[in-house]
C-alpha cells in the first residue's frame, strides 16, 4: 500500500492530508513536501493522519526532519492519529514535541 | 506447526515482501490485528536494519522463517553481516536528547523490540539470528 499525500499552504500554515502506509518506501515523499513547506517559510506544520494505517521509524525520521528544518519554535500538529501511531510516537519521545490532536474540524476543513 | 520461509535480497525493495509475509502469518496464527501490526513493525525495522546497518547498503541475503504453534507465532530472521545483538542497543541517550538535536537512525530497534513478546538474539553457524515472538491468546471457542 502507498502513501497518498496533499499539501494546502495558507497563511504561514501547511497542512497535509495523508493516507495510506508511512514507512521506508513512502517517507521520501513526505520529505519532500516538508521541503516544500519549509521553502514556504511557514511556522506550523499541521498532518492529517487519521487514514495512515502504518508508521515506521521512517515516519519517525520525517517528524525529526521537520523538526530540524523548520524554523525554531515552528509548531508541529498530529491530527487524528490512530493508536498504534500515537504509541509509535510516544515510544520516541516525539509525544513531547508534536501536538497530537484527537480531531479539529478547523484543520480538516482547511486541506 | 504451520511454517513458511522467504529470501530476500537486501539490495532490493523488500519491505512490501516483508508485510505481506508476516500479515499472512499472523493471520493464520490468529493474532489479534494489534499484535499483527507490531509483529509486521518489527520484522520491518529488523530486516532494514540488517540491509543499511548490517550489510552497509551493498546487498546480502536475509532469511524469515516463520511459524505457528499452539502458543505462540514467531519469526526468525537470519544473515550474514557481521555480529550484531539488537537486545545490546540503547536508546536512552538519544531519547533524552532535544528532538532539534538528534541524530537520525536508532529509532527502528527501539520499535522492533518495544512491542513483543520475547526477541531472543543469537549468533549461529556464523549467522546473526533473531527470533521475534508474539503470544497467540485463546480466542472464543478455541
Amino acid at each position: 500500500m502507498t502513501l497518498d499525500a496533499k499539501m494546502h499552504i495558507d497563511e504561514g500554515t501547511a497542512t497535509i492530508r495523508l493516507s495510506g502506509e508511512l514507512d521506508g518506501r513512502s517517507a521520501p515523499r513526505l520529505n519532500l513536501l516538508i521541503s516544500d513547506a519549509v521553502a514556504a517559510q511557514v511556522r506550523r506544520l499541521v498532518l492529517l493522519v487519521s487514514d495512515v494505517t502504518y508508521m515506521s521509524s521512517a515516519g519517525i525520521r520525517c517528524l525529526l526532519f521537520a523538526h530540524q528544518k523548520l524554523p525554531r519554535g515552528a509548531e508541529i500538529v498530529l491530527v487524528g492519529t490512530r493508536q498504534e501511531v500515537a504509541e509509535t510516537i510516544r515510544m520516541t519521545g516525539f509525544d513531547r514535541t508534536v501536538v497530537m490532536q484527537e480531531s479539529v474540524e478547523r484543520e480538516s476543513a482547511e486541506a | 506447526m504451520i511454517g513458511c520461509r522467504l529470501r530476500l535480497d537486501a539490495g532490493a525493495s523488500f519491505a512490501g515482501r516483508v508485510a505481506e509475509f508476516v500479515l499472512t502469518l499472523a493471520r493464520t496464527g490468529t493474532l489479534h490485528t494489534r499484535q499483527a501490526y507490531w509483529l509486521r513493525l518489527a520484522a520491518d525495522e529488523i530486516t532494514t536494519n540488517i540491509a543499511q546497518h548490517g550489510y552497509g547498503g551493498r546487498g546480502g541475503v536475509i532469511d524469515l522463517e516463520g511459524g505457528v504453534e499452539t502458543d505462540r507465532v514467531w519469526v526468525r530472521v537470519e544473515d550474514d553481516a557481521p555480529p550484531f545483538d539488537p537486545t545490546r542497543y540503547d536508546p536512552a541517550p538519544r531519547l533524552a536528547a532535544d528532538p532539534a538535536l538528534r541524530e537520525e537512525g536508532g529509532y527502528g530497534l527501539l520499535l522492533a523490540l518495544g512491542r513483543l513478546d520475547e526477541f531472543v538474539y543469537d549468533r549461529v553457524g556464523g549467522r546473526n539470528r533473531n527470533i521475534l515472538v508474539m503470544r497467540r491468546t485463546p480466542r472464543e471457542g478455541e
